[in-house]
């Protein structure tokens, strides 16, 4: 049977109904970051949201890259650990090097309909088996012991997503 | 056709079911419950589920931290010859007083010519050092006075060597976007910078385009965008301008 190793990605969104102090200082941080970059795209001031400017203004896009350097600080906060998703035993464990973050939507009047993602890329697990709607995985990198591998369960649930795959015979 | 047509409806009423479930999730931590109701072909499927309540000593705890982009080194892990940047910023609406707490924004490439950034799907790491090399921002001191440190900007096709600046004001209204050229010759820094193959810079001035040919600087004919440039390749090279603004 080939060894199945993903990576599960959880995105995370990130607007005016968040309520953990955490993403409420990235809801703030990016949105004054928003503020700041968005009018190098927007120096005639002629659009308000970012769907808007995105549109008209196709380097824009580049604001995705820009705003991100408003969380890389709280990132670290989280000491590479995917914040949220727990295993059954309702812990955290999954661990991220890579992220992706977007903003969703984000209008420089209007801070109620800021929206932004950061999309969690874990490291590779190896997925096992699947146990109703749970995942069995283990660490990639873990060493297997005489009595096994530590694994953990966790369930497949909206925003969470396998989005790699490498199999290797083995 | 009619097969697509229902796996739509299928995932639509999916999608329309759930989302406000999870953002009813995304509120607080507890028992997070998804119930969907699929009806496919005449039978109807109801399947729960529900994930355990994160269970854990409490922490890490958030602090509030200001952009990565506020630093004065915005080297990170870029190489190159050694170079101070030097700005100050004066206001024409004050008879061309110092303006202190002004923020600045500035970014130029390195010294092959590439600029952080990501394009089309490209995930950054968490290697939070390097990603946004060459860019930083700081606030003007009581002399309207910023310094950077940096490598010496590197060139690339159809522009002269330049640094980007963003100046806002001090509750962020942008006041000022406008780049900064260099000095030319053959004694210049430029030239004598991008010759130096010790320093890893590998393009020489072939190609270059000039100050008079850039379309952004062409127009600038009292230099009032270049900066001084002062130093040498071995010491290290270190730019001053005075940029004006209205605020």
């Amino acid at each position: 049977m080939p060894k199945r190793a993903i990576r599960l990605c959880y995105r995370k969104i990130i607007d005016t109904s968040s309520q953990k102090t955490w993403d409420k200082y990235v809801f703030e941080s990016t949105y004054a970051e928003f503020l700041l970059q968005v009018q190098f795209y927007n120096q005639e001031k002629k659009y308000n949201s970012f769907a808007e400017v995105l549109l008209n203004i196709p380097a824009a896009e580049k604001l995705h890259f820009l705003v991100s350097a408003a969380v890389t600080g709280y990132l670290q906060q989280l000491g590479s650990r995917i914040p949220d998703i727990t295993d059954n035993l309702g812990k955290h464990f999954l661990n991220f090097k890579n992220y992706r973050f977007e903003i969703i939507n984000s209008h420089i009047k209007n801070k109620a309909s800021h929206q932004v993602a950061i999309n969690f890329i874990s490291e590779p697990l190896i997925w096992h088996d699947t146990i109703g709607s749970y995942l069995l995985v283990s660490d990639a990198g873990s060493e297997k012991k005489e009595d096994g591998v530590i694994t953990n369960l966790v369930q497949l649930q909206p925003f969470l997503s396998i989005c790699s795959l490498k199999e290797e015979t083995t | 056709m009619e097969h697509s047509r229902k796996n739509f409806l299928k995932n639509f009423l999916i999608g329309a079911t759930s989302v406000p479930l999870i953002l009813e999730a995304c509120k607080k931590d507890t028992v997070t419950e998804t119930t969907t109701t699929t009806t496919t072909t005449g039978t109807t499927t109801t399947t729960g589920s529900c994930t355990v309540t994160p269970t854990e000593t409490g922490g890490p705890f958030p602090t509030i931290t200001p952009s990565s982009l506020v630093r004065s080194d915005i080297r990170l892990d870029r190489t190159g010859v050694a170079f101070t940047i030097n700005i100050t910023i004066k206001n024409k609406n004050n008879g061309c007083a110092a303006l202190s707490g002004a923020l600045i924004d500035i970014w130029h490439c390195d010294k092959d010519g590439y600029y952080s950034e990501y394009g089309g799907t490209s995930m950054q790491t968490v290697d939070y050092t390097a990603v946004h090399f060459l860019r930083g921002r700081q606030t003007t001191d009581a002399n309207g006075l910023v310094t950077f440190t940096s490598i010496f900007p590197g060139w690339y096709q159809s522009r002269a060597t330049h640094i980007h600046i963003h100046i806002y004001n001090s509750a962020g209204t942008s006041l000022l976007i406008s780049q900064i050229s260099f000095p030319e010759g053959s004694t210049s820094a430029v030239a004598l910078v991008n010759a130096s193959t010790a320093n890893g810079y590998t393009k020489g001035m072939t190609g270059y385009t000039y100050n008079a040919s850039d379309d952004v600087f062409k127009d600038d004919t009292t230099g009032a965008q270049t900066g001084t440039v002062t130093g040498s390749v071995s010491a290290g090279y270190a730019l001053a301008i005075t940029l004006y603004v209205a605020a």
